[in-house]
């Protein structure tokens, strides 16, 4: 599968890019662009390639096929001049130990070669006071070093982003902070590409969502369209007799129990609210879509990658 | 080169370092001492028979005179040890270490490419390498000079000493950063790097020790530095050329190497 064309610039552009390790295919002809400005899902269980694309972007890996560009610079003959533009969180990131977080955040901006133009901010923001920053990396708990590595990524204010589940680790109220430090990058016109597996976040904070499965593309789509087409659940209660449920549009896999009548909504909401609209009508519960039920579809197994459909 | 790299990597062998070099500085002022006081005594029990001629010349020195004992001083496991500490310790778990860490993903997520990253390391570790070297052969030269045996050294020709020398450990040096670039734990590269040594130090020593497999000295990097040889003016340009040639390759090996290997995530 490839993904949707993009009609801005590309921060990132992959064609067919391809990571075997001998007979393991981590990543099959991964076909996407990344939007410049957007801040881009990249969603797929554990294993699934989503950081053998990452490090594949940025010069760890070298790509069995395929070619890619970053910023519009070749990924491989480029991968340097990428990395100087670019703010990367590993995944389950290692720090220096021996060093302080203060001592840590000065030596990788110094191989940077860029200023900390973020730095305060984003340490007020994350909560890493000077008081902790002075402390030895030994003694910080996951969810600091978590905080500085999110801290390095950014200080010096890249043009993009690329994060490897950057909320790992963090408590709720650290990812709200997250959050909202990406809502203003996104604001800023930065380009953010990070991986998760988690739905929520995903759905909370993306323009556009790529799932990824044993290392093929399985979808890509703008996050506002996926929930849009989500089936919702809906519950009616009447009084007295349920109409008949054939009467209701959009409305699939109907359950009558009495009065109440609950079954799956497609679509639009409001086409459906007006044609049950009824003086009988006594409650009405739609919940909401979640991204989970969309991933959890993607995942069904009707949906083979071509690995297993080739060896089925 | 990245000299914020350089110095980092120095930074984190700084204690190590001043340690190892005070201990270097009190060995070699220790040569000349034992020298002076036991030399006699060696001689006597050599002209005896009752120690055999190969015991007597332990490797390619001596205690018959003061260049061999700084040969001897050199080749001695203590002195092995010190240098080998960062020549195969520090260079053979410099880049795996990092990688075993996770912190070279890190630090190649900054603009650095992998050749100016090895560069940075090798040069920091080849300095460090030097810096021990440098006080071995300054505690032997301050020792002799302390005890009024200055006479008996070439104290001109030590620039020479101190370049074969370098090229020897040199040779180790850039064998440990070969093995570290090629492994992602630091168990395997330091494993074979000190192997490396030990197999050159067997055929060394069995090679002093039994005229019959005196052939496999010639084998031994180690029989290719003798600064007793080079302060009595016998520096051979052969055993410089064996020597650098030795370090260089590994050199070639690691800058092929290096920036083609695939660096998955860690474990």
């Amino acid at each position: 599968m490839e993904g949707t064309p993009s009609d801005g610039t590309a921060a990132i552009s992959t064609r067919g890019l391809t990571k075997h390790y001998g007979s393991v295919r981590a990543l099959t002809d991964l076909t996407l662009d990344v939007n410049s400005g957007e801040i881009f899902g990249f969603l797929g269980p554990n294993g699934a390639g989503k950081s053998t694309t990452i490090r594949t972007l940025l010069g760890f890996l070298h790509a069995t096929r395929g070619s890619a560009t970053v910023l519009g610079l070749n990924m491989v003959t480029d991968s340097v001049e990428i990395r100087r533009r670019t703010g990367y969180l590993p995944g389950g990131i290692a720090l220096y130990d021996s060093l302080t977080g203060e001592q840590v955040l000065d030596y990788l901006v110094d191989m940077q070669g860029r200023e900390p133009k973020r730095r305060a901010e984003l340490c007020d923001r994350l909560e890493l006071p000077g008081s902790v920053l002075r402390r030895k990396v030994r003694d910080y708990s996951r969810g600091m070093r978590q905080k500085i590595g999110v801290v390095q990524a950014l200080q010096h204010d890249p043009e993009l982003a690329i994060l490897d589940e950057p909320t790992e680790g963090l408590d709720p109220l650290m990812q709200h902070a997250f959050y909202a430090i990406l809502d203003d990058l996104r604001r800023e016109g930065r380009t953010i590409f990070f991986s998760s597996h988690v739905l929520s976040e995903v759905e909370r904070l993306c323009d556009r969502v790529a799932i990824i499965r044993a290392g093929e593309l399985m979808a890509i789509h703008d996050v506002g369209e996926l929930l849009a087409r989500r089936r919702r659940k809906v519950t009616l209660r009447w009084r007295g007799a349920a109409p008949d449920p054939t009467t209701l549009p959009g409305l699939e896999d109907v359950t009558v129990d009495g009065s109440r009548i609950t079954g799956s909504l497609t679509g639009e909401v409001s086409g459906f609210v007006r044609s049950i609209a009824s003086p009988n009508l006594e409650d009405l519960t739609i919940e909401p879509a979640s991204l989970e039920e969309a991933f959890l579809e993607y995942y069904a197994p009707g949906q083979a990658t071509t690995e297993e459909a080739q060896d089925r | 080169m990245s000299w914020r790299l350089f110095a980092q990597t120095l930074r984190w062998q700084r204690v190590r370092l001043a340690v190892v070099v005070l201990a270097g500085i009190g060995w070699g002022v220790l040569m000349p001492v034992i020298y002076d006081a036991f030399s006699d005594v060696f001689r006597d029990m050599a002209t005896s028979g009752i120690i055999p001629d190969e015991l007597l010349n332990f490797g390619s020195g001596s205690l018959f005179d003061l260049p061999g004992t700084i040969t001897l001083g050199l080749q001695h496991p203590l002195a092995i040890a010190m240098i080998g500490i960062f020549a195969v310790g520090a260079s053979s778990t410099s880049i795996a270490g990092e990688r075993a860490r996770g912190t070279l993903e890190v630090l190649l997520a900054r603009p650095i490419s992998r050749t100016v990253l090895y560069i940075s390391i090798a040069v920091a570790v080849l300095l460090t390498v030097l810096i021990v070297l440098l006080a071995i052969l300054g505690g032997m030269a301050g020792g002799a000079a302390v005890i009024g045996l200055s006479d008996e050294l070439d104290l001109g020709r030590m620039p020479l000493v101190v370049l074969n020398g370098f090229g020897l450990w040199a040779a180790f040096t850039t064998f440990g950063l070969a093995m570290s670039v090629s492994f992602d734990r630091p168990g395997p590269a330091i494993g074979l790097s000190l192997a490396w040594l030990l197999l050159h130090y067997f055929l060394e020593i069995i090679g002093s020790l039994w005229t019959d497999a005196a052939w496999t000295q010639e084998y031994s990097l180690l029989h290719h530095f003798n600064p007793g040889e080079i302060l009595t003016g016998k520096l051979d340009p052969i055993d410089l050329l064996i020597v650098y040639a030795a370090a260089i390759i590994p050199v070639v090996y690691a800058l092929l190497v290096f920036p083609k290997r695939d660096l998955p995530a860690p474990a």
